[in-house]
């Protein structure tokens, strides 16, 4: 068939209609946004782990990684546009008893991570910069001590509480009100990411040391920061110039996924876009927002190397996330992140107080995303009954479900904690990555499977005209989104250098596998509960032939 | 039969039934709904209303085998007749209705809205009649009944098929009471509060208050009563909808601060019969995306919402013994 303009020739009645309230726009922007666009993992990291490595390449790589994957499901949010996304689709297609462990270990327990990270991104990212660069400005030590207490676990363990409360009152008390906040933070993340790039490009690596240099000689006394921190370097024989490699800058797209991989989180809500069932909107909310945050992020890798200088931005990786320091002094009080060098180039009050709220925003849209995607996870597993019928009640005042926030933010809490005050727990940081990784990488398979496993829900779909060779345009999509996604998911449990299993293997294995099994196991207690009363769990999952 | 059924430690026959609604005309999902019975292995099947197709979707034959078509604000050219008999299963999947014609008769159609009405008319007792008589084969054998009422979608004359078509598996329960199962006296009532569409079927609250006290007539013991009230009860949950203008056509979502706003769309009518008679169970439909149950004193209420667009069939299996119910499960075929 072949699709030509739109023509109004179609008789409509009077009958009631169905509106949804989020428009395609606003889930593009949800999207950019929860892939942190701003958040400096890739710099940080990257460079260390895998020497010789072009950060500004990886990204683009990582986005290249993403694209099969983000396909993937803009079919598969285009054939089921329900909120509870990655859950529906796998329990749909590869049955209950795979997608609830997978999506039960992977996203909602795991997630819980991302609810403790996105604290300690508040605190170090926005806090932390705020106090220290005002501190600097005004010369006060009072200042500067908050800001180094900001840093501290107290400071992380306290905002990340607060921030962590704050977000789930402002949405159980209405999903509206975090839509509104939403402009605000997707604002601040712009006005960043123009503050980071205007200040990277004029900067000058001579320009910036001299900056860093008053900056460390005000807040950690070391007024020959620059030099000296690639010295420190360096002469534990780490190379601070290391040859262009692209076997490493390949090996590094992996890292630049952890914000890439989030391109497809809006299929979450599925049921609240507007046109979630026309695959032109759905191109353009995941595939791209995903193209525009993989280009946002090579710029700020660029920008921020050719500002502070390769030796330097080597150095600072190596000393910050691989603790590699010939003295034993390490990174000092100044975290090596491009807003915190933004604020540095010229910390005056107004580009600190700019930078630094934008990234509490961030911060904050990064505990609202957890909170957003798994309570309709929750509510959805709920209402198949895998899940307690408590998870899904909605209170009748906000119109929320109100207990699934309750428990998210009280599991949220154990988390910050833990993240702060349990060392070993540090350590599984990016254990997030890997296991939110392969609830994609199982959900790419759905995709592969859907022409066959739901037929007739694939026939009825937008993207059921779309073959290749008579296969089925999906499939090739799911499959190729499945293998790479999936090379990315083993290189991390078993590659050290992705961070996952470098301290202490045996724990990491024995907690991934331990979440896995745990959400097995409360899959087949439900199901044995609910048989009890009357309620076989597989009817929620299967379709119902129409013949 | 009601001996042979299961029963629990109490002694209580207990009866499993499937409830659905607002199946907007859709093929697809109208045959899912009858296969249910056998699927859930449930004793029967309730369709609450809206049971009508909202869209009469002309195909246009342009010469030979080649047609033109306007689908989802997209206009295809269809050659052939595989692509024809697809995108016909397409409409029909959809919940709309299909006709084909030549360029002159829909222009004579797009001049005349009557033409249109008794179209429409005409496509939705077809379908339903073929739907009746579906339902007569495929649960032939069975104790299996379909109770159905309309809704506010639903157009009076469109209905009356339901009674002149003779069936031995179809209840047509519209503003009457029936036993479901022997044991669930049910009150049936498809009309509904004022919505900004101006639907066929719709009241001012003391009107359907008036309306639905009549639907209950006949029931004297409450305790094992069955609602099926199209329209959810006001401020409950289940009523939670898009505040709309409804000074545009078609009506649109309110923005403020960049904010759709939404409100209760329940009726204040329906809320205040089910806190009166306090049944024990009140079926539910009409807002699609307010899928959910909640309980109203002893009274438990469902809307299982509706994806009639996608062919899903949305609903809730409830397994009852008089005076309780035992267990619930949404579904999602």
């Amino acid at each position: 068939m072949e699709a030509t303009a739109a023509k109004p020739e179609v008789f409509s009645r009077k009958a009631s209609g169905l509106s949804r309230v989020m428009s395609p726009w606003s889930a593009f922007i949800y999207n950019f946004l929860t892939m942190g666009v701003i958040f400096p993992w890739t710099f940080v990291w990257a460079p260390e782990a895998f020497p010789g490595v072009a950060v500004w390449m990886a990204c683009l790589f990582a986005t290249l990684l993403e694209l099969p994957i983000a396909l993937a499901y803009v079919w598969m949010a285009t054939a089921m546009p329900r909120s509870g996304g990655d859950y529906v689709f796998q329990s749909r297609v590869l049955g209950g008893a795979i997608g609830f462990p997978i999506v039960m270990s992977g996203f909602v327990i795991w997630i819980l991570q991302w609810v403790a990270l996105a604290g300690w991104l508040f605190a170090n990212l926005g806090l932390a910069p705020l106090f220290l660069g005002l501190g600097v400005h005004y010369n006060s030590t009072g200042l500067i001590n908050a800001g180094v207490w900001a840093e501290g676990h107290q400071g992380v363990v306290v905002t990340s509480i607060i921030g962590a409360a704050l977000m789930a009152i402002l949405l159980v008390t209405g999903f509206k009100n975090y839509v509104r906040l939403q402009y605000f933070m997707f604002a601040g993340t712009g006005i960043l990411v123009v503050i980071m790039l205007a200040q990277f490009l004029r900067t000058s690596p001579a320009q910036f040391a001299v900056a860093i240099n008053h900056f460390n000689g005000i807040v950690d006394k070391n007024p020959a920061y620059y030099t000296w921190l690639q010295h420190d370097v360096s002469s534990t024989g780490f190379k601070l110039f290391p040859k262009f490699a692209l076997g490493a800058t390949l090996l590094a797209a992996p890292i630049a996924w952890t914000s890439t991989q989030w391109a497809t989180y809006s299929v979450e809500q599925g049921g609240e876009i507007k046109g979630a069932r026309v695959f032109k909107n759905q191109m353009f909310i995941i595939v791209g927002s995903l193209i525009a945050v993989g280009v946002v992020l090579a710029l700020i890798a660029w920008t921020e190397q050719r500002a502070v200088g390769t030796g330097f931005f080597n150095a600072a990786s190596a000393s910050y996330y691989g603790a590699i320091s010939a003295s034993g002094t390490g990174i000092g009080k100044v975290y090596p992140f491009p807003g915190m060098f933004a604020i540095i180039i010229s910390p005056n009050p107004i580009i600190t107080v700019l930078a630094a709220v934008s990234f509490m925003l961030a911060s904050l849209q990064i505990t609202c995303n957890c909170y957003i995607g798994m309570t309709r996870v929750m509510v959805g597993m709920s209402l198949d009954r895998t899940l307690p019928a408590w998870f899904s009640k909605v209170n009748s005042r906000y119109r929320t479900p109100v207990n699934a926030h309750l428990v998210y933010f009280l599991l949220g809490v154990c988390a910050i904690v833990g993240y702060s005050y349990v060392t070993k727990w540090y350590t599984i940081t990016l254990g997030v990555t890997f296991a939110c990784g392969y609830v994609f990488v199982l959900s790419c398979l759905a995709a592969a499977l859907l022409p066959y496993r739901a037929k007739a829900l694939y026939e009825a779909s937008p993207g059921a005209k779309y073959t290749l060779a008579g296969i089925p345009l999906v499939t090739i999509l799911g499959l190729i989104g499945f293998v790479a996604g999936g090379a990315a998911v083993v290189a991390f449990l078993v590659k050290p250098a992705y961070g996952l299993t470098g301290t202490s293997p045996g724990l990491t294995y024995a907690i991934v596998g331990g979440i896995f099994v745990f959400s097995v196991v409360i899959y087949w207690i439900g199901r044995y509960y609910q048989k009890g009363k009357g309620i076989d769990i597989s009817y929620a999952f299967l379709e119902v032939p129409p013949e | 039969m009601a001996l042979f059924k299961k029963k629990d430690g109490a002694g209580y026959k207990q009866s499993r039934l499937f409830f659905a609604t607002d199946i907007h005309g859709s093929e697809r999902t109208f045959r899912k709904f009858l296969n249910c019975a056998k699927f859930y292995k449930v004793d029967h099947i309730i369709m609450g209303g809206d049971i009508m197709g909202k869209f009469l979707v002309p195909i246009v034959h342009e010469h030979d085998s080649h047609y033109r078509v306007t689908l989802q604000g997209t206009t295809e050219t269809i050659d052939g007749a595989d692509a024809l008999a697809a995108i016909k299963e397409r409409i029909e999947t959809l919940g709309f209705y299909h006709v084909t014609v030549q360029e002159d008769e829909l222009h004579a159609m797009q001049a005349d809205q009557a033409q249109i009405d008794a179209k429409f008319r005409q496509l939705a007792r077809e379908r339903i009649e073929r739907w009746i008589a579906l339902a007569d084969e495929r649960l032939e054998g069975t104790n299996v009944k379909w109770y159905v009422t309309g809704g506010n979608d639903d157009q009076p004359e469109v209905l009356t098929v339901f009674d002149e078509v003779r069936s031995e598996h179809v209840v047509n329960c519209e503003g009457r009471v029936v036993m479901v199962d022997d044991l669930y006296p049910t009150a049936n009532c498809g009309y509904s509060n004022p919505t900004p569409w101006d639907t066929p079927r719709e009241v001012d609250e003391d009107s359907l208050e008036e309306i639905l006290e009549e639907a209950v007539q006949g029931i004297d013991d409450f305790t094992s009563a069955i609602f099926n009230f199209h329209v959810p009860p006001y401020d409950c949950t289940l009523d939670d909808c898009p505040k709309l203008d409804w000074s545009t056509d078609p009506p649109s979502p309110i923005v403020v601060a960049g904010v759709a706003q939404s409100a209760p769309a329940g009726s204040t009518a329906v809320r205040k019969v089910i806190e009166k008679y306090k049944p024990l169970l009140a079926l539910t439909g009409h807002i699609h995306e307010s899928r959910g149950l909640v309980t109203i004193g002893r009274t438990t209420v469902i809307n299982p919402g509706s994806e009639y667009g996608e062919g899903i069939i949305r609903g809730c299996i409830f397994t009852l013994q008089p005076g309780k119910v035992v267990g619930y499960q949404m579904t999602s075929g």
